[in-house]
């Protein structure tokens, strides 16, 4: 995705989501409580607190603070999570991030200086629903 | 799109993404999918053609394109353009509801206070807090 909101002023994160029309956008003063799903992609800057099942890209930007259950095909997260991070393609940890708790997924990288408190549990995507890739060949 | 953002930022809720719970927070609220629950924002809330709410909604101004169900307060204006539908009941300091929109329900003008601030359902202390 073209999409990543690293160090991006937040109008200019809108802005990009915007122009694609399938990126959700949550901004720094928006909360969100309850559950998330549906396929595309979403950029969070607020908090969320609850559950989050997408068939797309999650991006979790700071000042983001999010709690709870987390599902995504990719994850990348500059900002605060705790709870539980499955990714069916890969996760990523930028350098401002703050994970506790549980992640579950294939393909991980962690920028020097991201803080991650917890469990990696890596895997193969067993449930079958990811897009047809094969990222056992290099 | 038609609507002014002095209180900053536009969140969008995508054609392809449901929300169900509660959206809250002091900014514009664009919905393109589906949310069901609580939005109250001290900004506007849009919703696009593809958009579904199904929510009590609390915003500044809200602006419908496509279908909103619920207990609705505008403190500003409700506008109800000519592809939206709106169901339900609806407070609002104005209204504009233009020719082809679905506009099915009870209206309220706010500021009439002997009409505002009677409790209309058994759900009104969700409305405060």
């Amino acid at each position: 995705m073209g999409i990543f909101a690293k160090d991006k002023p937040e109008a200019a994160v809108a802005d990009a989501a915007r122009s694609n029309g399938d990126t959700a956008f949550f901004g720094a003063k928006l909360a969100v409580k309850g559950k998330i799903s549906g396929s595309g992609n979403l950029i969070v800057m607020g908090r969320l607190e609850g559950e989050v099942d997408l068939a797309g890209e999650l991006v979790v930007a700071p000042p983001a603070v999010l709690n709870g259950d987390i599902r995504a095909v990719t994850l990348a997260v500059s900002g605060s999570v705790t709870g539980t991070l499955s990714a069916r393609e890969k996760i990523h940890l930028e350098k401002s991030a703050v994970v506790n708790g549980r992640m579950t997924t294939p393909r991980i990288s962690v920028v020097d200086g991201a803080t991650f408190n917890g469990e990696i549990e890596m895997k193969k995507p067993a449930d079958g629903g990811g897009p047809p890739k094969r990222p056992d060949q290099k | 799109m038609a609507k002014d953002a002095s209180s900053g930022t536009t969140s969008l809720v995508s054609r392809p993404v449901v929300v169900e719970g509660e959206i809250s927070g002091e900014e514009n609220l664009h919905v393109d999918g589906r949310v069901k629950g609580v939005i109250r924002l001290a900004g506007d809330l849009f919703v696009g053609a593809s958009g579904v709410v199904e929510a009590e909604v609390d915003a500044r101004s809200i602006v419908i394109q496509g279908a909103v169900t619920g207990k609705v307060l505008a403190r500003r204006q409700l506008e109800v353009q000519p592809s939206g539908r709106f169901n339900g009941e609806a407070t609002a300091a104005s209204y504009e509801i233009r020719q082809g929109a679905v506009f099915e329900g009870v209206s309220r003008m706010l500021g009439s206070k002997s009409q505002a601030e009677k409790p209309a359902a058994s759900a009104d202390p969700e409305l405060k807090k």
